[in-house]
């Protein structure tokens, strides 16, 4: 009975070149190499994941998805995203279990509010559904809410985003890596890329613990350990801090929460998955770090914040915990480039905990980039070079340091 | 596991008690030699690899020096600064 199954992907040897190496079987890796033989008849193309595909943020993260950013260079890319979910739903034959719930971004502010009209004004500038609710209307979608003036920070109001919501974000995973092995896509996971190799100013090769492959394109996709990679690999170093950054499941409840919450001030965020677990977040660990670890100092923001506006989740158990990395740059949007630092180099990492929601657009550009050596107009604000310019992005209203209480 | 990091006044206290301070990447570079390669590279940059680096705190809730320690970023652990993998 086993033996009608058929893998979704298939196991197969490297080989000693491709057109393409993409580090990182990630979804950002395994969407550019799906797009890369999907739009560009490029399927000579090699995906090296050192563990297993979706081990790094794709397989633990939340898996909420938005367009309702700040500023006019990433609300486009996020738009885009969004539209996408379907359309892949039907191509790939998987069903990646979109669920546009909405989401509700709490302001417990007048200058939070401030801030969130401006937010609001943006993406309704770009056709994106965002709207301005005072506390009222916030408990009218979102009815478990505590509007009263009990908490710490009372409820002033909430930006209201109806096409946003969650996504299965194991099954992108798995729907890709079937997208891309079904068109010739080689997916090489147990496999760890060592080193990059260059000739007369070009990329040449990469080696890994399964041989060397030659190759005129590399594109760094580690997520987390993307940055390592370019300083020992590439010989590049880049504005990213690595954060180990936890997340919680309680217990399956009756219905009680069907839109995505989240609150700035709290640093926190909950949803309710369809079986029932209330899903939340919060914010990174205090200082860099690569471990992983889940901490009590957490669990203990988490209940103590989360209770704050949804305090009917008091008595709710914690069932699961578990930490991933956040690679963050100061201004808290990615880094995608191309030919840095040499010829055939191309980089998309710096995707910090929101980094989700976006890949499967942004693999969908990067494939362009790499088949045509052009950088498509909509990634060409995420350049490197933005630092040296003093050109930093406002998606935050100040530039981030990875401290606590900053 | 408890963070623990070493203070050269108080002694060894909770890691939470601390404002991490960024990477210690050396003197600020010379104004009159300054490019804006260096000065990117001086604010911005950092090396992001898991493992020991030598890192700027600051005790907050104690007596609210600045110093340096050595640390594992894999383990969160502090290195001896005599250890060998402590090279800043
Ligand atoms: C707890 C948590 C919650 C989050 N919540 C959200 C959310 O709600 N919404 C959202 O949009 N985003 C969220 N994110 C962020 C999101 O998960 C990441 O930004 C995204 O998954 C990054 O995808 P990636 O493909 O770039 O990297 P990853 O998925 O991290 O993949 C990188 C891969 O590279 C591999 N690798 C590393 N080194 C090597 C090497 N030398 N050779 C070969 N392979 C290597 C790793 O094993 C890994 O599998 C969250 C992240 C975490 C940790
Ligand atoms: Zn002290």
């Amino acid at each position: 009975m086993f033996g009608l199954h058929k893998r979704l992907w298939a196991a197969r040897p490297v080989k000693s070149s491709y057109d393409a190496v993409i580090i990182g079987g990630g979804l950002h890796g395994l969407a550019t190499a799906y797009f890369l033989a999907r739009d560009h008849n490029i399927t000579n193309v090699a995906v090296i994941e050192k563990r297993f595909i979706g081990f790094g943020g794709s397989g633990r993260n939340t898996a909420i998805v938005r367009a309702n950013q700040r500023t006019q260079e990433n609300l486009p890319l996020y738009k885009e995203a969004l539209d996408l979910w379907p359309e892949l739903t039907r191509e790939l034959d998987f069903n990646l279990m979109f669920h546009n719930c909405g989401n509700l971004n709490l302001a417990h502010s007048e200058a939070a509010l401030k801030a969130m009209r401006l937010q609001v004004a943006s993406a309704q500038f770009l056709g994106i559904d965002s709207r301005l609710l005072d506390p009222k209307e916030c408990k009218e979608v979102v009815p478990a809410l505590d509007i009263s003036g009990r908490p710490r920070y009372p409820i002033t109001g909430g930006m209201y985003h109806p096409p946003g919501g969650i996504v299965r974000h194991d099954a992108v995973v798995w729907g890709l890596a079937k997208g891309c092995s079904r068109r010739g896509v080689h997916i090489h996971q147990g496999t760890e890329v060592t080193g990059i190799g260059f000739e007369k100013g070009k990329v040449a090769w990469v080696d890994t613990d399964r041989g060397k492959i030659r190759t005129p394109r590399v594109l760094n996709a580690a997520g987390g350990y993307s940055a390592g990679i370019a300083s020992r690999l590439m010989g590049l170093r880049l504005p990213i801090s690595v954060l180990t950054i936890q997340a919680m499941v309680t217990q399956p409840l009756k219905p009680l929460l069907h839109h995505v919450v989240s609150s700035g001030a709290y640093h926190c965020y909950a949803n309710q998955t369809l079986k029932g677990e209330i899903v939340t977040g919060a914010h990174m660990d205090p200082w860099p770090n690569f471990t992983t670890q889940t901490t009590a100092a957490y669990i203990k923001h988490q209940a103590e914040f989360v209770t704050e506006f949804l305090p009917c989740l008091k008595g709710a158990k914690f069932m699961r915990i578990w930490g991933g990395l956040a690679d963050m740059t100061p201004d808290m949007a990615p880094i995608i480039d191309g030919h840095v630092p040499a010829e055939g180099c191309f980089l998309d990492c710096g995707w910090g905990y929101f980094g989700f929601k976006s890949s499967t657009v942004t693999g969908r550009y990067m494939a362009r980039y790499m088949a045509t050596g052009e950088c498509p107009e909509i990634l060409q604000p995420f350049a490197l070079k933005r630092f040296q310019e003093h050109r930093l992005m406002g998606e935050t209203a100040a530039l981030v340091d990875y401290s606590a209480n900053n | 596991m408890a963070f623990t990091i070493t203070c050269p006044i108080c002694g060894p206290r909770s890691g939470y008690e601390f404002r991490y301070g960024g990477q210690d990447k050396g003197p600020r570079p010379d104004p009159a030699e300054m490019t804006p390669e260096t000065w990117c590279d001086y604010v911005h940059m950092t090396d992001s690899c898991p493992g020991v680096q030598k890192e700027w705190w600051y005790h907050r809730a104690g007596c609210g020096i600045w110093f340096t320690i050595y640390r594992d970023t894999t383990t969160n652990l502090e290195v001896s600064p005599d250890s060998p993998e402590a090279v800043a």
